[in-house]
């Protein structure tokens, strides 16, 4: 059971329609690509609307609008989004000069926080955690160089175009292989996630739509 | 005569291959309707290291917890962690905790807002139950929640009981991280832990991003981590087999299903390195040829 949906008849109806959506969607399978398409194009409409609504609704008026007008001097700070909102939308022929503020802001406010949280959340913590105590056990010192000889190895491998003798090539080409084998692993993991998806479906439909196996 | 042979090899090999997806559905239905077929098949992994120490990471909570769900799932993963979520949603609630769900994520709003509208139809009232809504922004929501993650318009004994404690995530006892989005349990991490260290932080995330988030689970800056679909179940199936029948959530997804479906994709894998060995030793032979 999705647990989605109520017993009543709202609930009833939004199970056909998801039901039905989903069939829309993999008779593609069997080259219906009208209809396939029809449900590109729903699913995109929806998608838009929705994006807006919560733009809106959660965003713009309570966040934005509303401080402004309650107190435009206590919210200095909401001047420049609300010349960026403008600029995003309506007002594209405001001088460059005027339009470069928020946008450096904004672009500059992502990337600080980005790096910061990487090098202070994640970067030195986990060297820190990554070092091996005075008195590690062999089976730590073997994950350790193991770790370490993996790393050297795909940094090698990236190490695009730069001349490298016999042992360089094999290292780098011994990197790659470990690069794909990496994408591979993550591609399996991305693979469960999609299947116990279409098994979520199906069971969508056989069991919460047409009731069988209840 | 061998022309008609391989004529006829390559439309029986076309026409499999307009079967194929058919027969698999037909063969995943068959599996997910008749569950019981293999009842020795069990998706709970043997090895409940992670579940268990998600299930000490809740119990050392202090009695009847506020806990901030950050639910920021995509739809494509969320099926994966369904059981997971739900169940430790249905231990926080069981515990007597508060929950207020916040999404930083359009795609985790959606999700989130049916969830809620499941725990309201479950029951569960105002006063231990706080909808935050949608904070955009990513990182800067984030950090900006660290101070103030209230809306102005939110009442009720929940939000009271957050603005008493600062308004912020501090005012929280724990947050339960529900991943599979752009902004997962690693952003987190990065932003909040960074400002609220004693904070613990509890995940919940699809297979692909465990690699990413296994060692932060063990340098210790997640308290407790359901990262793959077989812990997920483990966590679930523990939980049912000591919870009373009230509180039983809907089932994981059928483990025999998703055996065959991984068989299958073993099968293709093999069929598809079986034509690339078979060309390239035809390719091979031709060049040994005079």
């Amino acid at each position: 059971m999705s647990g989605f949906f109520g017993n009543d008849l709202a609930g009833i109806a939004g199970t056909t329609i998801a039901a039905l959506l989903t069939i829309a969607v993999w008779s593609y399978l069997a080259g219906e690509r009208r209809l396939f398409a029809w449900v590109q194009h729903l699913l995109a409409g929806l998608a838009t609307g929705y994006l807006v609504l919560i733009s809106v609704r959660e965003v713009l008026v309570p966040r934005l609008v509303e401080p402004l007008i309650d107190d435009p001097r206590g919210n200095l700070v909401l001047w420049p989004a609300l010349l960026l909102v403008l600029v995003l939308t309506l007002a594209r022929w405001l001088p460059r000069p005027v339009v470069a503020v928020p946008v450096a802001l904004l672009i500059a406010g992502t990337a600080a926080f980005a790096l910061g949280g990487a090098v202070v959340g994640t970067l030195l913590p986990q060297l820190a955690a990554s070092l091996l105590p005075a008195g590690a056990t062999s089976g730590g010192m073997l994950n350790a160089l193991a770790g370490l000889v993996i790393t050297a190895l795909v940094v090698v491998a990236f190490l695009h175009g730069t001349r490298s003798g016999p042992i360089g090539a094999v290292a780098a080409g011994t990197g790659r292989w470990l690069l794909i084998g990496g994408l591979g692993g993550w591609l399996g993991f991305l693979f469960v996630s999609r299947l116990a998806l279409l098994v979520e479906r199906l069971r969508f439909i056989l069991v919460d739509w047409l009731g069988l196996g209840r | 005569m061998m022309a008609r042979q391989r004529g006829w090899r390559l439309a029986v090999r076309r026409d499999w291959r307009v079967i194929a997806p058919f027969a698999l559905l037909a063969l995943l239905a068959a599996a997910v309707v008749l569950p019981n077929l293999a009842p020795p098949l069990s998706l709970a992994n043997p090895d409940r290291t992670s579940a268990s120490g998600f299930r000490a990471a809740i119990a050392a909570l202090p009695t009847k917890p506020l806990v901030l769900v950050a639910f920021d799932a995509d739809f494509g993963s969320y099926p994966e962690i369904t059981y997971a979520t739900r169940s430790v949603i249905d231990d926080l609630v069981q515990e007597g905790g508060s929950l207020a769900v916040v999404s930083y994520s359009p795609e985790g709003r959606a999700l989130a807002s049916a969830e809620l509208e499941r725990l309201r139809r479950g029951g569960m009232g105002d006063d231990r139950l706080l909808d935050l809504g949608y904070r955009s922004g990513v990182e800067a929501a984030l950090v900006q929640s660290v101070t103030s993650i209230v809306p102005k318009a939110s009442s009720g004994p929940i939000a009271v009981r957050i603005r008493g404690g600062g308004g912020g995530i501090d005012a929280f006892d724990a947050a339960l991280i529900v991943g599979g989005g752009d902004l997962g349990p690693r952003i987190w991490v990065e932003q909040v832990a960074t400002r609220s260290p004693e904070l613990p932080l509890l995940a919940i995330a699809p297979t692909f991003l465990w690699p990413e988030l296994q060692p932060y689970l063990a340098s210790g800056q997640l308290a407790g981590l359901l990262g793959t679909l077989r812990d997920g179940v483990a966590y679930g199936v523990d939980r049912a087999d000591g919870a009373d029948s009230e509180a039983a959530i809907d089932g994981p997804p059928s483990a025999l299903a998703m055996l065959l479906g991984m068989l299958v994709a073993i099968g293709v894998l093999l069929e598809a390195t079986g034509d690339r060995l078979t060309s390239w030793l035809g390719e091979q032979r031709l060049a040994r040829r005079p």
